[in-house]
């Protein structure tokens, strides 16, 4: 009796395991159909997000769209294991353990602690790393001062294009003189931005004022607190504080001053406007990068890891009528992309 | 092979975490949240030490010692100022946030890759042999993690350990031999914190980083594998609760890796673990009702 109690766990365990496999992330390859331009070998690529993120979204669709303009279709040559690791470090290292037993030809990791575990977790196999979303390669100890990787190991780094956003709010509003950052004191992206932020601001005659957040709860009260202080505010890419957009957005909206976006994504959802990075953009560098490798033409253990030099600007134009703010010409002339609506679902 | 090596490295790492929560959760019938942040302690500690050029050796008893103090900061709160148990444990986890933080000179994130560390040394490298990485991960973790266990046994059989056992199951029998229950109750909680903040040590001189936030969820895999191995292996009575622990979250992340390695959406994990450990409580609550009949 008790030995079938035992078994009937297992069973259940196991059947549990079986049917979760249902809603499978795992994009198979019908073998029949095979690319011209390449060899009929199909590679695979492992690709591990940390977590579910608008731009790190942007950049995994990026990241596919590269792979295919170097020939790497999805389907045809292609197969792409996808996994998100949802902000748990211990599932992240499974994640990347499962790709190596699997003998992916390529791991593809999304985002600062991701790419760590993937370099540590795949050091004892052959299989090249390309990471995206890191900002600060170096200080992540993925590659040496002179950009040079410093192991199977290279990809892209999504350092904000701060100075830029600078000069874009001083065209904005040639008034103002504090900008107000919210920042989670968990991420070490943000602390190193808000750094580059105090370091530069003077230059451009600004002060930043800095609210930093353990948990998202404790966002509605330093938004109440920091819009009551500043002449406007300006976001990061920070995950905790950008999840929690809207709440900052009514806050700002109802004492009448702006919220710069820091990527397009932002804008959509309501932010005047941002010089911010191309996400998608970010990711189709990388894939070019992970197409080069999974072809031989190069090895990541030689590459140096690139950034995007360009910052793009979007503007939303209902949220600058609602404001009562003219967005600059000149800058509107440039824009990458111009919004006219407030996308409050996405 | 190379998924059953990284199963058995996370178990084992894990196992010391396991081992933790069962003296606060089993033993101590206790429900001890602080270890979120004292898995993380015990890495940022070591992350610090490693960095500061400490040897990787010395890291080990520094983070127990560190989450020691964590514990025993949990047990003062609930015993001498009479806070609830489960409040405790989230006023110590809530504050370590920031101490971790302030330890790793506010930054959230501290690589030590390239540093030498108890899995990455040159006195290793002469052991190594033809030896893979890997393998000697999991031999170097499996050496901890029986040490631990023997260690903790042997403990359990000390006077001190018996009373510690005796908290748990029985308030009156401390109370009857004139000993002080809330003494016991700190010694149990720091040496289940020390455990943690070693668990920790290990993990992330394996991963050759800290990260803030690596102690999300520990506490789920620290019950959920003590919850698997004392209520699976319970029928076994040879075997100890220590080693069915360990046998526990070999378990648990073992059915971990299988849900990924079969393609499961690994946004559904937690929703398979919260199932998982329901259908472990009823099918052992079950069997206690039993037996408190027949008895």
């Amino acid at each position: 009796m008790k030995k079938s109690i035992a078994t009937l766990l297992i069973t259940t365990m196991m059947a549990m395991m079986a049917t979760g496999c249902g809603g499978s992330t795992t994009s198979t390859v019908s073998t029949g159909q095979k690319s011209e331009s390449n060899s009929s070998k199909t590679y695979t690529v492992g690709i591990a997000q940390f977590a579910v993120h608008g731009s790190l979204d942007n950049c995994r669709e990026g990241f596919l769209k590269g792979l295919e303009e170097e020939g790497f279709k999805e389907g045809e040559n292609l197969e792409v294991l996808y996994e998100n690791a949802n902000g748990e470090s211990a599932t992240g290292a499974q994640i990347i353990n499962n790709f190596v037993s699997k003998k992916a030809d390529l791991v593809c990791a999304i985002a600062t602690p991701m790419a760590q575990t993937a370099y540590s977790t795949t050091k004892n196999s052959d299989i090249p790393v390309i990471y995206t979303a890191v900002t600060d390669p170096v200080l992540a100890q993925l590659a040496t001062e002179d950009k040079k990787p410093v192991g199977n190991i290279t990809g892209t780094g999504d350092k904000l294009p701060i100075e830029e956003q600078l000069k874009m709010i001083r065209s904005i509003l040639p008034e103002a003189k504090k900008i107000g950052i919210m920042y989670s004191t968990s991420e070490v992206n943000s602390t190193s931005a808000i750094a580059e932020y105090k370091e530069l601001a003077t230059q451009y005659g600004f002060e930043i004022v800095e609210s930093g957040i353990s948990t998202t709860a404790d966002i509605p009260l330093a938004a109440d607190n920091l819009v009551k202080k500043v002449d406007c505010i300006t976001n990061l890419t920070d995950n905790t504080v950008v999840s929690s957009l809207p709440v900052i957005l009514d806050k700002a909206k109802k004492a009448g001053i702006p919220v710069f976006g820091s990527e397009v994504e932002q804008v959509k959802k309501g932010c005047l406007s941002a010089m911010g990075l191309d996400y998608v953009e970010l990711g189709k560098q990388t894939g070019k990068m992970a197409g080069k490798v999974l072809k031989g033409e190069a090895k990541a253990s030689d590459m140096p890891y690139e950034v995007i030099e360009k910052a793009s600007f979007y503007g939303n134009t209902k949220v600058a009528n609602e404001l009562g703010i003219t967005l600059p010409e000149d800058l509107v002339k440039s824009a990458t992309e111009m919004f006219d609506t407030i996308d409050t679902l996405s | 092979m190379s998924i059953i090596l990284g199963v058995l490295q996370e178990s084992f790492i894990y196992a010391i975490l396991a081992l933790g929560v069962y003296i606060t959760y089993s033993i101590l019938d206790f429900p001890d949240l602080s270890v979120d942040s004292t898995f993380p302690l015990g890495a940022v500690v070591t992350a610090s030490l490693i960095l500061a050029g400490v040897p990787a050796l010395f890291t080990l008893p520094l983070s127990f010692l560190a989450g020691g103090i964590a514990g025993t900061v949990t047990g003062l709160i609930h015993v001498k100022l009479k806070v609830r148990d489960l409040l405790s444990g989230i006023i110590v986890m809530t504050g370590l946030y920031s101490i971790n933080l302030a330890i790793a000179g506010d930054k959230s994130n501290l690589p030590i890759f390239g540093q030498n560390t108890i899995f990455d040394n040159p006195l290793l490298a002469k052991f190594q042999g033809s030896k893979s990485a890997d393998v000697m991960i999991v031999m170097i973790t499996f050496v901890i993690v029986m040490i631990v266990k023997f260690l903790l046994d042997g403990y359990l059989k000390t006077r001190s350990g018996y009373l510690l056992r005796a908290v748990g199951d029985n308030e009156v029998v401390v109370i009857a031999l004139a000993k002080d229950k809330g003494m016991v109750k700190i010694i149990g909680l720091a040496l289940a914190n020390g455990l943690v903040a070693l668990a920790g040590s290990v993990y992330c001189q394996k991963q050759g980083f800290f990260e803030l936030s690596i102690g999300t969820g520990s506490i789920v895999i620290g019950l959920a594998s003590v919850i698997i191995g004392t209520k699976v292996l319970k029928r076994f009575r040879r075997i100890k609760a220590t080693t069915a622990v360990i046998v526990g979250t070999f378990f648990y992340k073992a059915c971990v890796s299988i849900a990924i390695a079969f393609g499961m959406k690994s946004s559904y994990l937690r929703l398979i673990t919260a199932i998982l450990f329901l259908v472990i409580l009823i099918l052992g609550s079950g069997r206690e009702k039993k037996r408190a009949i027949g008895a």
